[in-house]
């Protein structure tokens, strides 16, 4: 049998080569098809990576004041209330909000240096320069893709305009480089202090409070969570936001547009599997008449099928692969014209930044099972079609 | 031997266009004998010679090897039997476009358990026999419809089939090709083998051990 199956295989690829045309439709449709595929999941896999980054020094509870039913700033009475709570762990106040640099908004977060609990080293490594000075309210540290974006080095003074249009001067000290190229790309550090002044935040009142839950078995978190978020939910003007409903938030938004994006793809699809289908049912005499013709000559009908299935996981495989190749290619060096847009929304005051982007085990393996799935399914089945009739029943209804 | 037994085959059946293409045959086709089918157009001559290759399936009757049925066999079974015993010379030609002479000839042994590139030489050395050792590589469009002929006897020869069935193949060639074939069916023939030959040409007939002569689907007389 090795023999036989060698030869059935250098059979199917040479089917490839000398049905040009067909192969080159396949190709191409399927090429581009799964480009725009495997663009659109590497971009949701990247923002779910940036969002579990995101999520990975998040509070387990973020608590927000409400005033008329908006948010407002949050008394910073209420800490010592939520700490007493049971389960609670820890609260913090935290001072934060958007400023202006140029035309592009920046979040600015006040930072908590006497904070023992803060981890700086693993939220914002410093890349050049140092970190925030707790003696000196006038410095900032700058994510990396913002000191690149407006052009800012360490040792340099930036301007950045309140939300009273006042402008004030900060010296550049340090410059980071998270693993989040969102962070990287629309993080301004300063001290807490620093930005209560910027933002002119009153004393005893802050932008929200972060709450950490004690740590408990991980089967009992969600009871644990619900229950400090229930009891918080009690006091006045207060809104819970949980992890969970933050993380959910996330994959909704980015989900529904990668499913949107699916729907388009799956459009094009079939698009693919009729003119595949096409190729091989009605253009496809010459594959017809070459099938009546193998059976003539002893090839059984087991042996047609291993041939084209041969041919149509080749072509799936090579059309997956060069998917996948342009789709990197699509997202790392191009940035992702268009679909970054659709991926990320069309806001103009949001920094530029590298499209966030991951490949992923799954999105290959999706990539490939949907090119090889519809390329298979539109040359097995009409040659198995073909396959079970009289070899003279084929050969006379090609040359028909 | 090959014998059929009340080989029947209608198109269409219960159809406004039914053709009765073949009807009630019974032949015998011996071993180291060529018998040859004439006859005129459309009298039922290739569907004949299709059944009894198991290339279309009977609408009744039997076709025995050997006092084996193998009209009876599955498709599966069918297949195995062509590949291990038949060569067929089909009317059209019916070689592979894109691909070199040699490349159509060795096209029976893709679905034997061997390694074709051993075969090469005996393709290259029947291409030779039928004259055409010096147009191996060239594509199939490249030849002459004579040469091309002469291809596909060398391809239904490759495998050493006990039986050849060949539907009129000298039809679009030659005089010189159509000599060089018919001196093949000869050696064929001496060597041992089952021949069976459908044909409107007067010397291919002359050739003939047993003669049947088809009219009307219908095998009209038959001379030995």
């Amino acid at each position: 049998m090795k023999f036989r199956l060698k030869n059935l295989l250098n059979y199917a690829l040479g089917c490839i080569k000398r049905y040009k045309l067909r192969t080159i439709v396949v190709l191409v449709c399927l090429t581009m098809a799964a480009t725009l595929f495997s663009s659109v999941l590497f971009i949701k896999d990247g923002l779910v990576r940036e969002g579990q980054l995101s999520l990975k020094y998040a509070p387990d509870l973020t608590v927000q004041g409400i005033a008329t039913g908006r948010q407002s700033y949050i008394e910073t009475r209420y800490i010592d209330l939520i700490q007493r709570i049971l389960g609670v762990e820890k609260v913090v106040e935290r001072i934060w909000g958007y400023g202006n640099i140029g035309n592009t908004l920046l979040v600015i977060i006040g930072v908590d240096l006497e904070d023992p609990n803060i981890n700086l080293d693993a939220d914002y490594p410093i890349e050049s320069g140092s970190f925030l000075d707790p003696q000196r309210n006038d410095t900032v540290v700058l994510g990396k893709a913002v000191a690149e974006l407006i052009g800012a080095k360490v040792g340099n003074l930036l301007t950045i305009i309140t939300e009273s249009n006042q402008a004030r001067q900060y010296t550049v000290i340090g410059i980071f480089n998270s693993e989040s190229s969102i962070v990287n790309a629309d993080t301004i550090l300063m001290t807490k202090d620093s930005a209560r002044a910027f933002f002119n935040v009153p004393e005893g009142k802050a932008t929200d409070l972060m709450v950490f839950t004690q740590e408990v078995n991980p089967a009992y978190y969600q009871t644990q969570t619900s229950f400090v978020a229930r009891e918080i939910s009690e006091l006045p003007n207060l809104r819970v936001l949980t992890k969970d409903l933050l993380a959910s938030a996330q994959e909704t938004t980015y989900g529904a547009r990668s499913g949107f994006f699916s729907i388009v793809w799956y459009l094009i699809l079939i698009s693919v599997a009729i003119v595949a289908f096409n190729q091989t049912v009605v253009v496809g005499h010459e594959s017809r008449f070459e099938i009546g013709l193998l059976k003539a000559l002893g090839f059984s009908t087991s042996d047609i099928i291993q041939i084209r299935l041969t041919e149509g996981t080749v072509l799936g495989f090579l059309a997956g692969s060069a998917g996948i190749v342009l789709g990197v290619f699509y997202n790392a060096v191009l940035n992702a014209p268009v679909l970054k847009d659709v991926m990320l929304g069309w806001a103009t005051l949001y920094p530029a930044f590298p499209v966030p982007f991951m490949v992923s085990a799954q999105s290959i393996f999706l990539t490939y099972a949907i090119t090889v799935i519809p390329v298979l399914f539109a040359t097995v089945i009409p040659s198995w079609i073909n396959a079970t009739v009289d070899p003279d029943i084929a050969m006379r209804g090609a040359r028909a | 031997m090959i014998q059929t037994e009340n080989l029947t085959k209608i198109y269409n059946r219960g159809k406004q266009n039914e053709v009765q293409a073949v009807i009630d045959a019974n032949i015998t086709a011996n071993d180291g004998e060529i018998t040859v089918f004439v006859g005129p157009s459309g009298c039922g001559k290739t569907t004949l010679m299709s059944m009894i290759g198991q290339l279309l399936s009977p609408s009744k009757g039997r076709v025995l090897v050997d006092n084996e049925d193998i009209s009876a066999y599955s498709d599966g079974w069918k297949a195995v039997f062509r590949r291990e015993n038949m060569g067929f010379i089909f009317q059209h030609i019916n070689l592979l476009p894109n691909l070199s002479a040699i490349d159509n000839v060795i096209m029976p042994l893709l679905c034997h358990d061997v390694d074709v590139e051993r075969f090469r030489k005996p393709a290259l050395e029947l291409l030779q026999d039928l004259g055409l050792g010096d147009r191996s590589s060239f594509s199939v469009e490249e030849l002459s419809g004579g040469e091309q002929q002469r291809v596909a006897v060398a391809r239904a020869l490759i495998t050493e089939p006990r039986i050849v069935v060949a539907d009129e193949p000298l039809t679009f060639i030659d005089a010189a090709s159509a000599k060089t074939i018919t001196d093949f069916f000869v050696k064929l023939r001496n060597e041992g083998r089952t021949i069976l030959i459908s044909t409107h040409v007067h010397n291919l007939a002359k050739l003939a051990d047993k003669t049947f002569s088809m009219q009307h689907g219908r095998i009209a007389s038959n001379t030995s």
